[in-house]
C-alpha cells in the first residue's frame, strides 16, 4: 500500500496519526471572500520527477505516481510480473483542477490574464492522465483504468480491480485513486454548494464533526492511495508481504436524486458486500464510515448501517476519519480504505474525531476516544457513497 | 544579437538542463525533450520574447536553430 496523503507519506505516521487525533485540516486561501480551510500535501515534485519529466504532468498525476510507487515498493512487486498481466484501476473526480485553473486565469484577458493557454493544458488536466503516468512510470501494459464516479471513484475502482484479478484478467492490479483540487475556484465553488464546514477563526482543525449533532459539513482533502492486490496464491508463492484479504464489495445506484443520498440504496451496497464476503453483519467490527459531516448525509448513512446490522448495530464500532484527512472525493475511498486496512492490521481503530455531542439521528456506536485497541477485530468495512447516487462498499478480512 | 544564451538560461529554469547537458548544436529531441515538452518550452519562449513562434516546425531541433529563429523573429518584430 502507499500513500501520499495530508498526513504524509508513510503508512506507519498517517495511521498514528489518526490515532492520535491530530487533524491535518488548516485554512487555505486567505484571499477568499469566505473563509476556506482543507487538508493539503506538502508534496516535493522534485523527489519523484525531474524538471523535464514534469512538463504538463498535474500534480493529481504527481501524487498518483509517488503513491504507486510507493505501492509497489511496500508490496515488492516491482519487476515480478509481466508488463501485459498487471493492470491499473484508478479513481479521479476531476482530474488536473490546478491546469485547468491556470488556463481560465491565463486566458481570461479582461481578469489579468495574458490571453494565452499552455499548450499542455489538455493531456495535464484529463483525469486519465494520472493512471496513464503511473503506467509510463511502472511500465504497465495491461487494461488502465480509470473510474470517475465522484466520491467512490477509487472505491469502485479497488473492487473493479478485484475482480478483474478474480477472473484471471491480470495477475497483479495497482488500484486506488488521486485527487488534488484545492485551488481557489474549485474551493469556492465547493462552498457555494453549501457543504463545506464552517469554523471560526484559528478553528479550522477541529471543523469537521461527523455525526455530530452541531457538525456543519467537511473540508476538502487531496492526495492519493493505491494498494497492489494479487490473488492469495500468488501473494504466498511469491513470498508477498500481506496486509488483509478484500472479501467483499458491494456497489449499488440510488437512482433517486443527484446529490441527495439514500438509505435503501446505500443499504443495498452493504448488503452484497457482506454476501460475496458471505458474512452476517455481525461478523464485522468495524467501519469506517463515509460520513461527511453534512446535516444530511450522516443520518441516512446512520439509517442505511442500521437498517442492515438490525439489532446487531451496537456490536459495530464506527468512525469517520475525514474529521482528520478532509474529503480527498475521487480519492477518498483508496485512502480510507488503506486506512481500514491498517485498523486491521494494527488492530487499533481510529477515533471518530470532534463529535462532543452525538447527534440523536446518527445513533451508532462511534468510536469517541482516542487510542482504541481491538485485539479481537477481523473484518472491517469501508463505505463511499458518491454525488450521483453510486455507494460502493469494500470489505477487508485479516 | 543573438538570444542563445537567454534561451538556455531559459531551459535550465524550466527543464534543469544546462549547457553541458545540452549542447548549443546537440539534438533536444535526442536529449529527452519530446513533442509535449518542446511545446511547453516553446510557448515560454515565446511568453518571454513576446513572439509567435511557427506551429511545430521539424527543422528546429537544436537550441542554436531555435535561437536563430527567434533572433529573426525579433529583427521582424522591431523593424
Amino acid at each position: 500500500m502507499g500513500v501520499v496523503a495530508p498526513h504524509g507519506d508513510s503508512l506507519t505516521l498517517l495511521f498514528d496519526a489518526l490515532m492520535q487525533g491530530r487533524s491535518a485540516i488548516h485554512p487555505v486561501f486567505r484571499e477568499l471572500p469566505k473563509p476556506a480551510a482543507a487538508a493539503t500535501v506538502a508534496f516535493d515534485a522534485l523527489r519523484w520527477f525531474t524538471k523535464l519529466q514534469l512538463a504538463g504532468v498535474d500534480r493529481v498525476s504527481q501524487l498518483a505516481v509517488a503513491a504507486a510507487e510507493l505501492a509497489m515498493q511496500d508490496a515488492g512487486a516491482i519487476g515480478t510480473v509481466e508488463p501485459e498481466r498487471i493492470g491499473i484501476f484508478a479513481g479521479c473526480g476531476m482530474g488536473g483542477a490546478a491546469a485547468l485553473e491556470a488556463a481560465y486565469r491565463s486566458g481570461n484577458i479582461q481578469a489579468g490574464g495574458s490571453g494565452r493557454v499552455p499548450p499542455l493544458t489538455i493531456p495535464a488536466f484529463m483525469p486519465n492522465a494520472p493512471a496513464s503516468h503511473i503506467a509510463m512510470r511502472q511500465g504497465v501494459q495491461g487494461p488502465v483504468l480509470t473510474y470517475s464516479v465522484a466520491c467512490a471513484s477509487s472505491s469502485l475502482a479497488i473492487a473493479e480491480a478485484a475482480k478483474a484479478v478474480q477472473r484471471g484478467d491480470v495477475d497483479l492490479a495497482i488500484a486506488g485513486g488521486s485527487e488534488a483540487l484545492i485551488v481557489p475556484g474549485v474551493v469556492m465553488a465547493w462552498q457555494a454548494m453549501q457543504t463545506l464546514a464552517s469554523f471560526a477563526p484559528g478553528e479550522a482543525a477541529d471543523a469537521v464533526r461527523p455525526f455530530a449533532a452541531d457538525r456543519s459539513g467537511f473540508a476538502l482533502g487531496e492526495g492519493a492511495a493505491f494498494v497492489v492486490l494479487e490473488s492469495a496464491e500468488r501473494a504466498e508463492a511469491r513470498g508477498a508481504k500481506r496486509y488483509a484479504t478484500l472479501a467483499g464489495w458491494g456497489s449499488s445506484s440510488d437512482a433517486t436524486h443527484l446529490t441527495k443520498p439514500d438509505s435503501p440504496g446505500q443499504a443495498r451496497a452493504l448488503r452484497q458486500a457482506l454476501k460475496i464476503a458471505d458474512l452476517a453483519p455481525r461478523d464485522v467490527g468495524y467501519c469506517n464510515a463515509h460520513g461527511t459531516a453534512t446535516r444530511v448525509g450522516d443520518p441516512v448513512e446512520a439509517a442505511a448501517l442500521a437498517e442492515v446490522w438490525g439489532t446487531d448495530l451496537g456490536t459495530l464500532k464506527v468512525s469517520s476519519t475525514k474529521a482528520l484527512h478532509g474529503h480527498l472525493l475521487g480519492a477518498a475511498g483508496a485512502l480510507e480504505a488503506v486506512i481500514t486496512v491498517m485498523s486491521l492490521y494494527r488492530q487499533q481503530l481510529p477515533p471518530n474525531a470532534h463529535c462532543s455531542t452525538v447527534d440523536s439521528a446518527c445513533a451508532l456506536n462511534l468510536i469517541l476516544e482516542r487510542g482504541h485497541g481491538a485485539p479481537d477485530i477481523q473484518t472491517a468495512i469501508s463505505n463511499s457513497f458518491a454525488f450521483g447516487g453510486t455507494n460502493s462498499v469494500l470489505l477487508f478480512k485479516r | 544579437m543573438s538570444s542563445l544564451k537567454e534561451l538556455q538560461d531559459l531551459i535550465q529554469e524550466k527543464y534543469d538542463l544546462s549547457p553541458e547537458k545540452l549542447a548549443a548544436d546537440a539534438s533536444m529531441r535526442a536529449t529527452g525533450l519530446d513533442s509535449l515538452s518542446i511545446a511547453e518550452f516553446v510557448f515560454a519562449v515565446e511568453d518571454h520574447f513576446g513572439i509567435q513562434l511557427p506551429d511545430d516546425d521539424p527543422n528546429i531541433d537544436t537550441l542554436g536553430e531555435l535561437a536563430a529563429l527567434v533572433d529573426r523573429m525579433r529583427a521582424e518584430k522591431t523593424t
